[in-house]
């Protein structure tokens, strides 16, 4: 029972961190690109996008999967379980990986973009060649807290019938009075957050090379 | 080579500031062109308005016949990868190994992967870095990443090189070794390199014509040594106290004495003009301060000299080294 947990847990979180980095990678890069002084400076386009992804940040994970009900079951085909969960947690993760995304790549010397463009790079290399290789290890931190965060949502998206971990832990450990399968939940929560995190870390600190 | 005509700028924040107004320079190939001025006057705003990085509000920037200003992205492009650019803070790529910083504009330019290691390898060498190939930018001193981002300025074979400030991050001894790796580099390849500076001994040191730039204004330009030695505009000449510092300590000054500052350019610095002057009027000489230095290849040497004698005899020894083309100033 609990194995079968992790598991559902793993896969509601492992499928929803994949595609949430790939749809909130493009979108933090186009936020970086067009701000003031970068290379694809485009005010309109950066102000909407930062709109949209303020918009999806600042409603409530609950809330969120509540009111996205229909979308989820367009894509899922149904409203309940992990397949379904993971709708809404990837919805929640993409502006978030936005987010990160841009400040990740904020964070580069813009000297180093100035270099390329003196070179004769085009948009599309610097973003390829220097941007993206150059953030690389805030990259990988990014995911990480990513990961870490749909850990959490995920248990969330268990107690209203998303499986995992979270509905184990309410449906035995809080609705039948089962403390040890409540505290075997937790701890096999800890657990994975720190796995995630100290791989994330790992990872970074083998790509850093400052 | 480079032509400006008319060159403005500005820019619009909380307070306008004009940073370039009206800049007209011709800059000849094959040489190393400098540009001095202090903090905040347009050096740097100047220099990146001949690759475009900074688009001009005004006037016309031409580089080797081509017309800058109006170009679409794409042939802008084009022509900036026959412009080099290093840069004060080398702003080398941290992801890349040295190696991989050289290759960079070659892969951005579309070259082969034999041509690009080839080419690379040739760098190195160059630059005297064969044996860091490997290593990241945070392993190297000021001066190897300085030296890995000419070779990377030179990847792509340009006909320019723009130096922003390439030695202000770098020791005295690192900026001679860089300096000269310059040097070498307009010989023997026959680049054509601008550098901007604020320190006076970098355009000594290197340059065979200087423009100096104050509040967005070229002052004045000519040879190193015409404007050095014969200064004009009044930014030259705070500039040159400054950087001579000869400080003349008031009683000095206030002596009954004269006292000259003499400067003595090319062949005239390996003159005995001062003991000539001695043995043909009877005036005696007493040396306060001197040095010899050297501009490119021209040796420029300077003094400070009291003399004592009757007044006539004096006016006489000034005419006779006025008469040898001493550049002469009397202090007092
Ligand atoms: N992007 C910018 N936005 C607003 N003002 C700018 C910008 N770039 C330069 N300036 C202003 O233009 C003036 C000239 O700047 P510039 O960087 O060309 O000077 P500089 O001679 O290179 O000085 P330094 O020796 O300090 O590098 C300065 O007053 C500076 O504040
Ligand atoms: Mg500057």
């Amino acid at each position: 029972m609990l194995w079968q947990a992790t598991v559902e847990t793993l896969t509601m979180v492992g499928i929803s961190t994949v595609v949430a980095s790939v749809l909130g990678l493009p979108l933090g890069l186009l936020l970086a690109c067009t701000d003031q002084g970068h290379i694809l400076e485009n005010s309109f386009v950066n102000k909407v996008l930062g709109a949209v992804i303020n918009v999806g940040r600042s409603i409530p994970f609950i809330i969120l999967m509540v009111a996205i009900i229909p979308f989820t079951r367009l894509i899922a085909g149904t409203s309940i379980g992990t397949k379904a969960a993971i709708v809404p947690l990837t919805v929640a993760a993409v502006p978030f990986v936005a987010r990160l995304v841009e400040s990740a790549i904020k964070e580069i010397d813009s000297g180093v973009v100035e270099a390329a463009l003196s070179m004769g790079a085009s948009p599309w290399q610097i973003i390829a060649k220097v941007l993206i290789p150059e953030a690389l290890p805030a990259l990988v931190l990014a995911l990480t807290l990513t990961a870490v965060n749909l850990i959490g949502y995920s248990a969330m998206a268990g107690a209203v019938g998303g499986g995992g971990l979270g509905d184990l832990a309410i449906r035995f450990g809080y609705q039948r009075f089962r403390g040890d399968i409540m505290l075997q939940t937790v701890a096999i929560l800890v657990v994975l957050v720190q796995a995630v995190q100290m791989l994330g870390d790992w990872i970074a600190r083998q790509l850093y090379k400052r | 080579m480079i032509r400006l005509k008319g060159v403005t700028k500005t820019f619009d924040g909380k307070t306008t500031v004009h940073a370039l107004r009206g800049i007209d320079l011709h800059i000849p190939a094959g040489q190393i062109f400098g540009i001095i001025g202090q903090s905040g006057a347009g050096k740097s705003t100047l220099i990146r308005c001949i690759n475009m990085l900074e688009k001009p509000d005004q006037g016309q920037v031409w580089v080797d016949g081509v017309l800058m200003n109006e170009l679409p992205p794409a042939e802008l492009r084009q022509e900036r990868k026959k412009i080099g650019m290093i840069f004060q803070h080398f702003n080398l790529l941290s992801s890349r190994t040295v190696a991989g910083n050289i290759a960079f504009p070659l892969e951005i330019a579309g070259a082969k992967r034999s041509t690009i290691e080839s080419t690379v390898n040739e760098l190195l060498a160059l630059v005297g870095l064969e044996d860091k190939a490997n290593a990241y930018p945070a392993q190297l001193s000021g001066g190897q990443k300085q030296r890995v981002g000419i070779a990377r300025a030179l990847a792509t074979k340009p006909r320019i090189l723009l130096c922003d400030e390439a030695t202000s991050a770098l020791d005295p001894e690192t900026t001679k070794s860089v300096l000269q790796l310059l040097k070498t580099i307009n010989q023997e390849l026959g680049l054509t390199i601008v550098l901007i500076t604020h320190e006076m001994t970098v355009i000594q040191e290197i340059c065979d014509t200087v423009a100096v730039l104050e509040d967005g204004v070229v002052q004045e330009w000519g040879p190193v040594v015409q404007v050095f030695t014969r200064p004009k505009a009044e930014s030259t000449k705070r500039m040159i106290r400054g950087s001579i510092s000869t400080q003349i300590p008031q009683e000095l000054m206030g002596s009954e004495k004269t006292l000259l500052k003499l400067s003595f350019v090319g062949q005239l610095a390996h003159e005995p003009v001062i003991s000539q002057m001695i043995r043909k009027y009877s005036v005696d000489a007493n040396i306060l301060f001197g040095k010899i230095d050297q501009m490119k290849d021209i040796p420029f040497g300077m003094l400070l000299v009291e003399l004592s004698g009757s007044p006539e005899h004096i006016q006489d020894a000034i005419h006779f080294l006025q008469a040898q083309d001493v550049e002469l100033e009397v202090l007092s």
